[in-house]
């Protein structure tokens, strides 16, 4: 087991290095791509067998026989203070087959998206792709938080490089360092967490943590780390903007990977978690909260890859609100369904916009008839996010509600029950306007390169069918699942329903793209007011501040040092005005320097009691 | 320690060089050019010799030499290296190969700057490597000197606006040229140095008036009343060089105004001289001054973090964002020291070497765009990752490493001694991480302001181009150590964790198990 969990992380990595170090491939092009989807394949190969091994042996349920490998990484007082390798249970497991599945699929996508790039840019691509690979199973392979969060970081520069992919455009640099700064202040968080954790609790290891005084705090601290890489508000403001990266990479790192790792890692934690107490519950509402406004910006968004981002700030909303009902499992599951779901979706709005040249589904129309192909791959997967019966979303999402209600947090409750309903209406506003109806130009039929169908249709598969693995993902967390449809699950069914059928009113048909007295909200919500106040608080905050320092220091701190100089320059001057070189000069300073020094004399001995007053 | 004197090799190699070089005429160039990539490259070798032959399991002081220089005031050169001196030593053999081929383009007077810049590095290694006071005090002083005519000859000028309460001050001295910016360092470090002195000469009385060696006077029991100004004495005057806040100004205009292979060692192992004097002369020799002022040297520490990471974002001109941006890392390795923790110290002493590396390659890449550019403007400059991208690539890993990225070395330092700080004083812990993001705030901004956006500006930087030809060794070799010791920081930690052990055993005794999660 542990050479194929080691095999499926350090594929990526030889690949990174070979790409990294050879010409040849770092300048050839698509050569490049093939290599790197070929190491990607090999390690999914790997993954694949390795779940299956998890899956089939008894007990490997996480937290009670982990199978690990570790190497001393750092040396406190000749003992190990932390460690590197790998811990194969059923959660590593299972992610690190989802991880290297969408990564996989994503790669060979890229090499029909990516093609027309120029040859050093495709190396570039790829270099990083395999890069994140190996980051994020690192990640999930971690045996303790340290190098979770090694891997964490890892992934962020990764994400931060390829949202910066085409770096020559202004806003795509300005979107790549804005997702750095925001995940890296939440990691500020995650590190106080990891500090503190050792001193207070001991270890770094993912198991055995008794409740105690500071395990809340230890919790919340990785709660906020998980924050700003899953995209929760307020710390959710990166990720639209990330959209400025190549559609695959929207796909693979900001809607199936790289922004669920903050799920993963609350899941890989839950142990502290548990033992937090009531602290737990500040999960289902920042969650719910997130999905409710993640939504409720998504319905005024035109741009396709826009709605699909907040759509998956919603949904990882969704999965933190579960997580915070108390169920691993509810987590973990819809994570596993809408990596599949939501990665197919970008991939699928990818060939859309390819086909149109541009991001508006206002520029789309009828692609149904144009395309028809990619039209029902996207059609599947919203049906999933949807969550209508028959496809992997209902289960998860089903779930979510069901634990929510059965722990009676009613306010994230409503808010997750009436994000279902906006989720539906949004998706089906796409749905209605990019894909059914009439096109905006007619341009005749597209065709979808096989590389880049392949990988779409072996997602839609999972994303239709991944519903139906409960029971196995279960098996994994270590617990059981059963579907029922409780009032929870047909509540939501009503509110999804719903959601669409409102759609279908307004944007079936006769097509109506907003209305006209919800336009003021729309266009307020789409101007950013959470950006702005960040913008606000960098330009008018942060960067005075540092304005200030500078000035301080240049003109203050050494304004001193300057001083000093300064008065022993003027000083020497005044000074060598005594060497006027006229001997009387000299004579007048030797006598005054007698007097003085005889008057300190007598006084200081005391022998002017006897001269001024004193004994006879 | 019988056997190869290789601690004698690493220190005189460059100074042999530099004598070479004196009868060697200018105009062969390449000639010069080699002989002292010869001479570093002795160095070199002998220091990851020493680092390889190094016992991990006898942890104590090795490869030692004796010679007694004046046997009635007990000054001896007494050489030897513990696990600290090694990774020091290490460090500063990669600096000056780097540095020297940095060099390489230089044209005017370059057989001079080299003897100078190699006779500075001969100090260098000697501090590290001496344990007799007397004899580290003279290396140190040659470490100090060069730098006048390093900067004053082959610095920049760059005017600055004379503004503030003290401008009268500012136009008479002159603010902004390369000869303050010389002067500047030379004074304020001179006087740290006198305040240094002192402190030797107290040791030496106290210790009984006979002996100049380290490890003996350690054991003289100095009285805590004495070691209580003592302390400060050292850390203040070692700390100017460490560039302790506020004793720091020195630093931003000597980086700025020095030339590459200047600055490279300069920040790279010049300030690392400073914080080792404060850790092994100040907290080693005087465990109880030690603990008495670590609450100060903490607080103060941080304040360097912060307020030089926050008046780096405040920089326009990229040498003084590098420049500020040791002063703030040197923060960190005061405030690891401040702890009196295992990881602490290990961080501390760690942070010297992956700084030290990530600083050299940083001015070495500053150099080359510099040369290339003739600007330090980082805001008018844009797109030059189009065509540079290698230059970009080395840029981007050195400010990962700066911003403390997993994979390199700079975030083992950083978090060994975020962990250390967290135990007597967790708003230390939290003023570190802090700094860390302050940090990645404004190194990206510079790597997006310099080398991403459109461009580049043809017309203005008309001989804006890549890395070529030999300027590729110091970027690679740097940018390698910086990998290879971030995935395996245990190359050199291990050393140093031996030695920190015996160390700070002498500092705060038996509690040493109590200090550490």
């Amino acid at each position: 087991m542990i050479a194929l969990a080691s095999a499926a992380l350090l594929l990526p990595l030889a690949s990174f290095a070979l790409l990294a170090a050879l010409p040849q491939l770092r300048r050839g092009g698509l050569v490049a791509g093939v290599v790197s989807s070929a190491f990607a394949l090999v390690s999914l190969t790997c993954a694949t067998l390795l779940l299956l091994d998890v899956a089939a042996q008894p007990g490997m349920e996480t937290g009670v026989a982990p199978v690990l490998w570790v190497r001393d990484w750092l040396p406190h007082a000749g003992t190990s203070l932390a460690r590197l390798g790998v811990r194969v249970d059923g959660v590593s497991a299972g992610m690190t087959f989802i991880v290297s599945l969408v990564a996989s699929a994503v790669q060979v996508y890229s090499l029909g998206y990516m093609a027309h790039e120029g040859k050093p840019s495709i190396g570039r691509y790829f270099a990083w792709q395999s890069l994140f690979l190996f980051a994020m199973l690192s990640l999930v392979l971690a045996p303790d938080l340290l190098q979770a969060f090694a891997g964490w970081e890892l992934v962020g520069l990764c994400s931060y490089l390829l949202i910066g992919f085409y770096y020559q455009k202004p806003s795509a640099a300005k979107a790549a360092v804005k997702a750095f700064w925001v995940t890296k202040f939440a990691d500020m968080g995650l590190l106080a967490g990891l500090v503190l954790m050792r001193w207070k609790l001991g270890t770094w290891e993912w198991d055995g943590i008794e409740p105690g005084p500071y395990v809340a705090a230890v919790a919340l601290l990785i709660f906020v780390g998980a924050m700003g890489k899953s995209a929760q508000f307020p710390l959710h403001v990166w990720l639209p903007d990330a959209m400025e990266g190549p559609t695959p990479v929207s796909a693979l790192l900001h809607a199936a990977t790289m922004v669920a790792a903050g799920v993963y890692l609350i899941v890989r934690a839950f142990p502290i978690f548990e033992a937090a107490g009531p602290a737990l519950q500040v999960l289902a509402y920042v969650g719910s909260l997130t999905a409710f406004i993640a939504a409720c910006t998504a319905v005024v968004q035109d741009d396709i890859k826009k709605v699909l981002a907040y759509s998956t700030c919603s949904q990882l909303g969704y999965m933190v609100a579960g997580l915070g009902a108390g169920s691993a499992m509810a987590g973990y599951f819809h994570l596993t369904t809408h990596a599949f779901f939501k990665a197919l979706l970008f991939l699928a709005a990818g060939a859309a916009i390819h086909a149109v040249h541009s991001n508006s589904i206002k520029d789309m129309g009828g692609l149904l008839r144009r395309l028809p192909g990619g039209a029902v791959l996207f059609i599947t997967g919203a049906l999933a996010l949807m969550g209508i019966p028959g496809f992997s979303g209902f289960f998860s999402k089903d779930l979510i509600l069901e634990v929510l209600e059965e722990e009676h947090l009613w306010v994230p409750f409503a808010l997750c029950l009436a994000s279902a309903g906006l989720t539906a209406f949004y998706m089906g506003r796409v749905i209605f306007v990019a894909y059914l109806g009439k096109p905006a130009h007619d341009t005749g039929k597209l065709h979808t390169p096989w590389v880049m169908a392949a990988p779409m249709a072996v997602l839609a598969v999972l994303a239709i069918f991944a519903g139906l693995l409960g029971p196995t993902v279960a098996g994994l967390v270590g617990g059981e699942y059963h579907f029922a449809l409780s009032p929870a699950g047909i509540a939501a069914l009503v509110f999804a329903f719903g959601g669409l059928g409102v759609a279908w009113f307004l944007y079936g048909g006769a097509p109506r793209t907003t209305f006209d007295f919800l336009a003021p909200v729309g266009a307020f919500i789409r101007s950013g007011p959470m950006d702005k106040l960040y913008e606000t608080g960098w330009r008018s905050g942060l960067l005075v501040v540092a304005a200030a320092a500078g000035w301080w220091d240049r003109y203050i701190v050494d304004g001193l040092m300057n001083l000093t100089g300064w008065a022993v320059m003027e000083g020497g001057q005044r000074a060598r005005r005594l060497q006027t070189g006229k001997a009387p000069d000299y004579v007048l300073v030797v006598v005054v320097a007698l007097i003085v020094l005889a008057a300190w004399g007598l006084f200081s001995t005391g022998a002017t009691a006897g001269v001024v007053g004193g004994a006879p | 320690m019988t056997g190869f004197p290789w601690l004698s090799l690493i220190v005189w190699a460059p100074f042999v060089a530099a004598l070479t070089l004196l009868a060697i005429p200018s105009r062969s160039g390449n000639a010069v050019r080699l002989v002292s990539v010869v001479g570093a490259g002795i160095s070199l070798a002998g220091t990851i010799a020493v680092a390889l032959l190094y016992d991990h399991g006898s942890s104590g002081v090795q490869f030692r030499e004796h010679m007694d220089l004046v046997p009635s005031l007990g000054i001896a050169y007494d050489l030897g290296v513990d696990g600290w001196g090694v990774s020091l030593l290490l460090l500063t053999g990669i600096i000056i190969f780097a540095g020297s081929w940095a060099t390489w383009t230089l044209k005017d007077r370059h057989k001079e700057y080299y003897v100078l810049l190699l006779g500075l590095v001969t100090g260098v290694f000697g501090v590290f490597a001496s344990l007799d006071l007397f004899v580290f005090f003279l290396y140190y002083e040659l470490a100090v000197l060069p730098m006048y005519l390093l900067i004053g000859i082959w610095g920049s000028t760059k005017p600055v606006e004379a503004k503030g309460p003290f401008a009268f001050a500012y136009r008479l001295l002159k603010v902004g040229d390369k000869e303050y910016a010389a002067m500047k360092l030379t004074l304020m470090l001179l006087l740290g140095s006198a305040f240094i002195l002192a402190g030797i000469l107290t040791f030496y009385w106290a210790g009984g008036g006979t002996t100049f060696n380290m490890e003996t006077l350690a054991e003289a029991k100095i009285p805590p009343t004495t070691q209580r100004w003592l302390f400060p004495c050292l850390w203040l005057g070692f700390g100017t060089l460490a560039g302790v806040f506020p004793f720091h100004t020195w630093s931003p205009d000597g980086h700025a105004s020095a030339p590459t292979a200047t600055s490279m060692l300069h920040a790279g192992v010049l300030m690392k001289l400073g914080a080792y004097g404060v850790i092994r002369v100040g907290m080693v020799m005087l465990p109880e001054g030690a603990q008495d002022w670590a609450a100060i040297v903490g607080a103060v520490a941080v304040i360097n973090v912060v307020y030089g990471a926050l008046s780096a974002m405040s920089q326009k001109d990229l040498k003084y964002i590098v420049a500020y941006s040791s002063v703030s890392h040197m923060g960190i390795v005061m405030l690891g020291a401040a702890t009196l923790t295992v990881d602490g110290w290990n961080g501390a002493i760690f942070q010297m070497f992956a700084h030290g590396i990530m600083t050299g390659l940083f001015f070495a890449l500053v150099g080359l765009v510099y040369e290339k550019a003739h600007d330090r403007e980082v805001f008018r400059m844009g797109g030059f990752g189009k065509i540079a991208p290698g230059i970009a690539v080395f840029f981007t890993l050195a400010c990962l490493s700066s911003l403390g990225m997993p994979g390199l070395s700079g975030f083992v330092a950083e978090f060994l001694v975020f962990l250390g700080a967290f135990g007597e004083h967790p708003v230390w812990a939290v003023g570190g991480i802090l700094g860390a993001w302050i940090t990645a705030v404004y190194v990206l901004r510079a790597v997006r302001a310099i080398f991403w956006g459109p461009g580049p500006d043809r017309e203005r930087y008309p001989h804006m181009q890549d890395a070529r030809g030999p300027e590729w060794v110091a970027l690679c070799f740097l940018g390698a150590c910086l990998i290879l010791f971030g995935v395996f920081p245990r190359l050199v930690l291990d050393g140093i964790d031996s030695s920190t052990v015996v160390h700070l055993a002498r500092v705060v005794g038996e509690n040493i198990a109590q200090v550490t999660p």
